[in-house]
């Protein structure tokens, strides 16, 4: 049967790709070696797949379908919004899991929309070219990557509740998949950052550091409880990625999280936490 | 108007090649095609971003189609129009 082999909760922040210079050398030299740090934890893990929970941000699906959330079964590619330094390539999914998660989901109440050819953005992508492509290297293996999407950034919103109930089933879904797979969870995005509207450039430190107490302490009961107006006003609209935060967690089912590096980095327009979920 | 049509045009005009091209030809014909008012025109023409938002359209939006489509896709100008001091000038959605 599968392996679940713990975690990780990164930020998705583009703008370290299109203004690396911007922010001061010494946190810039931080978040990305909290990267490869990661990647080297992932390396070590012994994980062949990581599913890698993220959001659209108004990209992929327009307004003609906004699922609450959405698999990818079949191929993959991405991401959409190419960066410097994140091209876009053909990615290796576990088609297999990804469709036994699907599956296992319908059969008890969880409706998932899927995609059978899918193209990332920026939120699987640099979680997945930064961290799972790297420890693949580093560790020489295949690491699969999975692709689950929650409305976390585009109203209407998946709930935190449901976010956490989504990331219980997927848990059910890959500890009874019938096969030898190691499995990590990313949840990627957070923490506070204001997206296109007149307060971007703000980072909330206080806010930053309450949410990684909660997840270092798996406290997803207080993230359940945190309502979105509250969400709102601390940690910016880019905050409520905290839901996928939310979905990996209850996914992994890790005992406790590990601070990795978290530095509030204006220049960056975000607060940038990095955890590792440990089982 | 409200907001679902005017988010289906900023929509387009973020992600779609053909709605690209189509409104940097002709933008007042490329916007006779979906039921906007003259206001709605107004803002979408003058880049009203601060108006476009009051009127429920997604910040994600209002930036995409601005980085995507406006004369000067400078971020620290968005900002300016919002009623922001910024001066964050990454131009990249997050």
């Amino acid at each position: 049967m599968a392996e679940i082999v713990g975690g990780f909760l990164v930020p998705h922040d583009p703008v370290m790709f299109v203004a690396r210079d911007a922010a001061p050398a010494d946190q810039a030299e931080r978040v990305w070696g909290a990267f490869e740090n990661c990647a080297e934890r992932l390396a070590a893990s012994g994980a062949t797949t990581a599913v890698i929970v993220g959001n659209d941000h108004y990209m992929l699906f327009g307004t003609t379908c906004l699922p609450k959330y959405c698999i990818a079964t079949g191929h993959v590619e991405g991401p959409l919004d190419q960066l410097p330094g994140l091209k876009r390539e053909q990615i290796a999914n576990n088609e297999a899991l990804a469709t036994a998660i699907a599956e296992h989901g319908a059969e008890f109440g969880f409706d998932w929309a899927v995609a059978r050819s899918f193209t990332t953005d920026h939120a699987f992508s640099i979680p997945y070219q930064l961290i799972v492509q790297r420890a693949a290297e580093l560790s020489g293996r295949e690491i699969k990557a999975v692709p689950v999407y929650l409305a976390s950034a585009v109203d209407p919103f998946i709930t935190t509740h449901r976010a956490r109930e989504l990331g219980e089933q997927i848990r059910a879904a890959v500890l009874a998949f019938e096969g030898d797979d190691k499995v990590a969870f990313i949840g990627s995005g957070g923490i506070s950052h204001w997206v296109g509207t007149k307060e971007s450039g703000q980072v909330n430190e206080e806010f930053d550091r309450y949410i990684i107490d909660l997840c270092c302490t798996m406290n997803i009961d207080a993230l359940v409880a945190l309502g979105d107006d509250e969400i709102l006003a601390r940690g910016g609209n880019g905050a409520m990625e905290i839901r996928n935060f939310i979905c990996a967690m209850a996914a992994s089912g890790a005992a406790r999280g590990e601070l990795v590096e978290y530095q509030p980095v204006p220049a960056w327009v975000t607060g940038l936490g990095l955890i590792e979920l440990r089982v | 108007m409200k907001r679902d049509v005017l988010e289906r045009v900023l929509w387009n005009l973020s992600v779609d090649r053909f709605s690209k091209v189509k409104f940097k030809e002709n933008p007042t014909q490329f916007l006779s095609r979906f039921p906007l008012g003259a206001e709605d025109v107004r803002m979408i023409l003058e880049f009203d971003v601060k108006g476009l938002q009051e009127a429920g359209v997604s910040p994600l939006l209002t930036m995409g189609y601005w980085i995507e489509m406006s004369p000067e896709r400078q971020m620290s100008t968005y900002n300016r129009k919002l009623g922001s001091e910024s001066g964050f000038s990454g131009s990249i959605k997050g």
